[in-house]
């Protein structure tokens, strides 16, 4: 016991002040993760909001699909990704493999299924009404469209924030295709995993309750934004 | 607007919940759909109001097909209509935000001045600047009916407006009906509210599940309803089944220990008569009359209606129900246990065949 809070006090001294090298650290975990979790949204709300108000043959299945999908391990969906941007791979060409390009493209297809499913189930019970009043009040496509985002702004958040907190603690799959470059593509979790593992415990400590308060940080700002 | 329906259906997954439904609709006078519930009354008002599409059928608008109508016709169609749902639907914001939108919605502005009338007009005044979620169930329903009001469409669909509602809220939101009936607006309201049909409708379009069973003017469906179905849900208070036979020239339904006098063209058979109670005469002797039938029997039970009493009258084990106003019912020191004498004519019995 003695040992971790030893460590906890040394990991804390750590902080005071950050050095520049954990200051990089924590930039490119919220980079790459914010991007992650921006791209993710942008594809993830328009399907769930399809997903959500039409009626097609076949759509139980997608969204049996889409719900089996959260639930894929990050670590196939790394294979996945590496088999991609590898120098032989169909995206190869892009050069994209241990780079922070390829961290994000990894971390946005986890992201995807798991906001497109908590939005498509929190707009379960909003998105007919909002489309049956904006519709019987008479708006185009456009303004029905506008007005449904409108009313499920807050199941698009939590599904967001859901998302973003999926992305910033994950390991195996970042490593993988990330490659845990020092001041390239080291982030948080990496940095964590590294220096632990090496026996720096006291800056897997100090890493670690940046990754918490980073996370807790992002959390508050979006759930402020929701208070509005 | 007048509309017009043809063949109309709608499916839920396998399920028909409307089918073959052929019907008008004409301005001035409300149009009420009557029926008990999953009978399809929703569904046909989400049809009209183009929020749902048909699964079957076609529906005219003043004589334009709607399935030959593009998407920014319908959206101006439904421009031309309104629709109050049965529970109330509502933005996050104030009253006024909410009464706002739809004239957002058509690039509009509204004065201060248009939204103090219409919150007038449906009893919400001063409530502007008032959390539109956080008004009661029978303010939030007269906030829909003002939102809709504000648009003056031609079209109103209202689904149940007055249903759980406190019976002030009730007046007012059907005063505010008949009136916009009254005003050459095309009004098709759904309930099963029957005493609420009486009230308003001039067209009473009865469905029972998915299917038409009657329609007609208001009185022709409630004194003549066409089957059991109607006469249970709509003059539930007197239907007898019996036999029909004649008897020293005159065709009677033999109930039992009575038989009533009827007109009827059949003199055999099983038949179910449908007695309106406003059409039986209570009095405390047997009166001299030309009206045939004239029962006698004790009194079970008064029930105050508020404007009527309403008795129940043992006559030979069958139980009528009828009313007697408040003066009458005081006169005659009606209580339970007291015989009184019960007369109608034989032309107010409505029979309905029994198969």
């Amino acid at each position: 016991m003695s040992y971790m809070l030893e460590g906890l006090k040394q990991g804390a001294a750590l902080l005071l002040p950050p050095g520049r090298e954990i200051l990089q650290i924590v930039a490119l975990s919220l980079a790459v993760s914010g991007a992650a979790t921006l791209l993710a949204s942008l594809a993830a709300i328009p399907a769930s909001l399809f997903l959500a108000l039409k009626e097609f043959r076949g759509k139980r299945l997608l969204v049996g699909l889409v719900n089996t999908a959260m639930s894929v391990p990050a670590v196939l969906i790394g294979l996945l990704v590496y088999g991609l941007v590898n120098r032989r791979g169909p995206l190869g060409i892009l050069g994209l493999l241990f780079t922070p390009g390829a961290m994000v493209l990894a971390q946005a297809l986890l992201a995807f299924p798991l906001i497109t499913a908590l939005a498509l189930a929190a707009l379960k019970g909003i998105a007919r009404d909002a489309c049956d009043l904006a519709l019987s009040l008479g708006a185009n496509r456009r303004q029905l469209a506008a007005a449904v985002i409108r009313q499920g702004r807050f199941a698009f958040l939590t599904a967001i924030i859901a998302g973003f907190s999926r992305v910033i603690g994950e390991t195996g799959m970042t490593l993988m295709v990330g490659g845990n470059i020092k001041g390239q593509t080291r982030v948080l979790t990496t940095a964590i995993s590294l220096e632990t593992m090496k026996g720096n415990f006291e800056i897997g400590i100090a890493l670690g309750i940046v990754l918490l308060f980073a996370a807790l940080a992002v959390n508050v700002a979006l759930q402020g934004l929701q208070g509005k | 607007m007048h509309i017009r329906v043809e063949n109309l259906g709608q499916m839920a997954g396998k399920k028909e919940i409307l089918q073959g439904i052929d019907l008008e609709f004409a301005p001035g006078a409300v149009n009420v759909i009557l029926g008990p519930n999953g009978a399809g009354k929703s569904t046909l008002l989400r049809l009209l109001g183009l929020l749902d599409k048909p699964g079957q059928g076609e529906i005219y608008y003043d004589g334009q097909r709607l399935s030959a109508m593009s998407r920014s016709v319908r959206t101006s169609l439904r421009r031309r209509s309104g629709f109050v749902f049965q529970s109330p639907l509502l933005l996050a914001g104030t009253v006024a935000a909410n009464l706002r939108f739809g004239p957002r919605l058509r690039g509009l502005s509204v004065s201060d001045h248009e939204i103090r009338k219409v919150l007038e007009k449906t009893g919400l005044s001063g409530r502007e600047s008032q959390e539109a979620r956080l008004l009661s169930g029978g303010e939030k329903q007269r906030l829909q009916l003002a939102r809709v009001m504000l648009l003056d469409p031609d079209l109103y669909l209202l689904d149940e407006p007055t249903v759980n509602l406190d019976p002030l809220s009730v007046k007012n939101i059907e005063t505010a009906i008949a009136r916009l009936a009254r005003e050459g607006k095309t009004v098709i309201l759904a309930t099963h509210n029957l005493i609420q049909a009486r009230l308003l409708a001039g067209k009473i379009v009865f469905l029972k599940e998915g299917l038409l069973v009657q329609v007609g003017a208001a009185a022709d469906v409630l004194s003549r309803p066409l089957s059991l179905d109607i006469a249970e849900f709509s003059a539930a208070e007197n239907i007898i089944p019996g036999t029909l036979a004649l008897r020293e020239g005159r065709t009677v339904l033999d109930c039992g220990q009575l038989a009533i006098e009827v007109v009827s063209e059949r003199t055999g058979g099983r038949a179910a008569a449908v007695i309106r109670p406003e059409d039986i005469l209570v009095s405390e002797k047997p009166i001299a009359s030309s009206a045939r039938n004239s029962f006698r029997g004790p009194v079970l039970a008064v029930a105050d209606l508020g404007a009527v009493m309403a008795l129940s009258v043992d006559c030979g084990g069958i139980l009528f129900t009828v009313f007697v106003t408040r003066i009458s019912c005081t006169q005659m020191n009606l209580a339970p246990g007291i015989d009184v004498s019960l007369t109608f004519k034989a032309t107010s019995v409505h029979l309905l065949p029994l198969e």
